[in-house]
């Protein structure tokens, strides 16, 4: 899914961010600019908060109407988790802005499919996105061999971890499946939360969790031979995951009871990290930008650590991958010149992105290849190295897959769903599997499994 | 002769002109009628019959989307939710409701005060409601860890929101939390206006308080009553609000209801077709509450 309420707080506390960075200025002067000259393009943002939004107006929206001989950028910001039924609301009606994001590749297949978004090859051509965007990238974006969405806001999960609390434990970061068992124990039996976690506030992160555990348990290779359709989801190797998180929850690991895994909220569970009543999280990189906020109280600090391999064979630093939007080209746009003018401004000028990406951290994360040094002496050295970390890994195929990026929306709901039935005992680790299996088999025969990127390890 | 039909013809001129007129007053409603309610339902019943995404056409697929929702295990389950939502509060509330005003109709001081006290609840946005009894109920941080450190340890660590057991019921408490000071309202309108001499020919008669309320106020109120009972029944059939802001029909569908099981349907599956056919259920199944309670009134009940 899409917009987690996670998110969302963060881009709204993001404006504190935003508006101490003060990079208006030297994004003023990053000028960029293409074939966009005059006319209007209308864009729906999903960026929420008075700071970010007067930032993106003052150091996006205005740089790019200057640099584009006067193209009026009309910028409408949309809540995030209406987006979708707005762009399809407006696109039912032969309407829409010019500009269409969506919530990933699976909703961007059903637009192409509908004929409602325009080819970006040409684009692509005139501004050199081949050259400036991570190949993997573009390969997402393309159906039946013509490029229609550019894959945006890069995403993967993380562990993060209260760095005072490990310290004074003598704890390290796990790196292997004993490792992470053996500190889980330790910390529960001191009386902390080994994961700090929940979905309380929001019912469908639980997706969060199959995604961690078939990637590094099952594995990113075996994740793309059953997302390609070569084995079923019913393997064994995936109900093996399966039960293993369902163990740890019921160990009350995870939020500390089941039923506290159910009930507890963003804010609660952060502020356990921050406290130091819990000792990790499992969570999305989106998390980056407000997880200051919760060690303010404690004073304690934090870092985060590659999620480990719960299985021999599994790649140590891997990075699922998450697509938190598309951009694209509304087929009946007025003027799909200056969208696409826009679109290349946005994402694949690497100095702007990287300002851009400091200014609401790894929020708005565009598909570029970063080092470390690309980004702004502003950015925390955590959140500069995790963008790097990600881009690096993704460029060398040392990535996984995210359950809201690369499975169809009713597979990606029946694991919303069915999930929570397996903790509550309703149905087993292999029934879930099995009705997954059948859903996902019914989907890819109807064609809307979006397009699978093959990892580096993929035979 | 002629004067009578020349007066005949004036009158009859005068009721095509107020005739006239009533429509002409009319016309905008009708036209936002139409636009509005008839337009999209026309198109619901349409969509029932196919299956849509809701983008790019739609495929006719007759009584399909009716068939999957007999068979659909989730559907059964949800609408079960429904009922057991139903019956809580055509008692809770309402119960409160009945007790609340008799109590306020016995006292004059201070009444205004606990009228508006009762009424707050009701004004109040549901989000911020929800919002309010996710932090009260919060298993590690609500009232149960707070009078667990005055050594009343009984609600410490429950969740109410997160345990299949309790959801539904604790969701239908927040929601009649802010539901019944406005039932306590109505009754207490109604009370009002029984005769009061109703109530001295019965003290007479030696009527106690429990037959006085039986057989004087009941009945003196009973149209308010079976107001509040068919707007009971039609809203908690519709009911959407509370659940999807706090539960969303977790955890594992414990609190799933229709309405928040159609949502989904329509908004994260994209089976805007099979989400129409569940909504026309719906629309079905409360038209089927006014129509029983028309016959009956047809047959001379009085409600």
């Amino acid at each position: 899914m899409h917009a987690h309420i996670s998110r969302r707080q963060f881009l709204a506390r993001g404006g504190k961010a935003a508006l101490g960075v003060g990079l208006a200025g030297s994004l003023l002067s990053g000028c960029g600019g293409g074939g966009g000259g005059g006319g209007q393009v209308t864009y729906w943002s999903n960026l929420e908060g008075s700071g970010p939004q007067a930032y993106f107006k003052k150091s996006i929206e205005k740089p790019f109407e200057k640099a584009n001989g006067g193209t009026d950028l009309k910028v409408t910001f949309q809540p995030p988790d209406e987006m979708d039924r707005l762009v399809r609301t407006a696109l039912q009606g032969g309407e829409g802005p010019d500009i269409i994001m969506t919530p990933g590749p699976a909703y961007a297949q059903e637009y192409i499919d509908a004929n409602l978004f325009a080819e970006l090859d040409d684009y692509s051509s005139e501004y050199k996105w081949e050259d400036k965007l991570l190949g993997w990238a573009l390969d997402l974006g393309r159906y039946e061999d013509k490029l229609y969405a550019i894959p945006y806001q890069l995403q993967t999960m993380l562990l993060y971890y209260n760095k005072t609390l490990f310290e004074d434990k003598g704890m390290a970061p796990p790196k292997n499946r004993d490792e992470l068992e053996a500190m889980a124990e330790e910390l529960q039996g001191q009386g902390i939360t080994p994961f700090a976690a929940g979905i309380g506030d929001d019912p469908a992160a639980i997706e969060w969790f199959p995604t961690v555990f078939w990637n590094h348990y099952s594995g990113p290779d075996a994740l793309y031979q059953a997302l390609t359709g070569e084995i079923p989801f019913s393997d064994p190797i995936f109900v093996e995951a399966i039960d293993l998180f369902n163990s740890y929850v019921q160990k009350g690991w995870f939020g500390g009871s089941q039923e506290k895994f159910f009930s507890n909220g963003f804010d609660a569970l952060h502020a356990d990290l921050g406290d130091g009543k819990a000792g990790t999280n499992v969570e999305g990189s989106w998390f980056l930008a407000t997880i200051n906020d919760y060690f303010e109280n404690s004073g304690d600090a934090w870092d985060w650590a590659p999620l480990p391999p719960l299985r021999s064979g599994v790649p140590a630093e891997l990075y699922e991958l998450g697509i938190g939007s598309t951009l694209s080209v509304n087929g009946r746009a007025e003027n799909a010149e200056g969208a696409a003018a826009f679109i290349d401004y946005l994402v694949a000028d690497k100095k702007r992105a990287a300002e851009w990406m400091a200014a609401v951290p790894s929020a708005f994360n565009a598909p570029l290849p970063f080092s470390e040094s690309d980004f702004p002496s502003s950015m925390d050295e955590r959140v500069a190295r995790q963008l790097a970390a990600l881009s690096q890994a993704t460029n060398q195929g040392n990535f996984g897959y995210t359950a809201w990026t690369f499975w169809p929306s009713k597979s990606d709901v029946y694991i919303q769903e069915e999930m929570q039935k397996v903790l509550t005992g309703d149905i087993t680790a292999a029934e879930f599997c099995r009705g997954l299996d059948e859903q996902f088999t019914e989907e890819r025969k109807e064609g809307a499994v979006p397009k699978i990127i093959k990892p580096g390890g993929a035979a | 002769m002629a004067q009578g039909a020349a007066k005949s013809a004036s009158t009859g001129g005068l009721r095509r002109r107020r005739l006239l007129s009533a429509w002409l007053f009319m016309v905008p409603l009708l036209v936002v009628n139409l636009l509005v309610i008839l337009g999209p339902s026309v198109a619901t019943v349409y969509y029932s019959f196919t299956e849509w995404s809701g983008i790019g056409p739609a495929e006719w697929v007759g009584l399909q989307n009716y068939r999957d929702i007999v068979a659909d295990v989730d559907f059964w389950s949800a609408l079960l939710h429904n009922l057991i939502w139903t019956m809580i509060f055509l008692t809770v509330p309402i119960g409160m409701g009945l007790l609340g005003a008799f109590l306020l109709s016995q006292i004059t001081r201070f009444q205004m005060i606990f009228r508006v006290l009762y009424f707050i609840p009701y004004v109040i946005a549901s989000v911020v409601n929800a919002a309010l009894w996710q932090n009260i109920l919060d298993p590690s941080r609500g009232i149960g860890s707070a009078l667990a450190t005055v050594g009343i340890p009984f609600l410490d660590g429950v969740s109410f929101f997160g345990s299949e057991r309790l959801a539904l019921p604790a969701v239908a408490f927040v929601d009649n939390w802010h539901w019944w000071g406005f039932v306590v309202l109505l009754f207490l309108t109604a009370l009002q206006s029984v005769d009061k001499e109703l109530y001295e020919a019965a003290k007479m008669d030696g009527a106690n308080r429990w037959q006085q309320f039986i057989n004087v106020t009941i009945p003196g109120i009973r149209a308010t009553l079976v107001f509040v009972v068919l707007i009971t029944i039609i809203g908690s059939l519709l009911v959407f609000d509370y659940i999807y802001i706090i539960t969303q029909g977790g955890p594992a569908g414990a609190s799933e209801v229709v309405g928040t099981l159609m949502y989904k349907e329509a908004f994260a599956r994209f089976e805007a077709g099979y989400a129409a056919a569940m909504g026309l259920g719906l629309s079905f199944m409360s038209g089927l509450v006014i129509v029983v309670f028309l016959f009956l009134r047809r047959r001379g009940w009085e409600i």
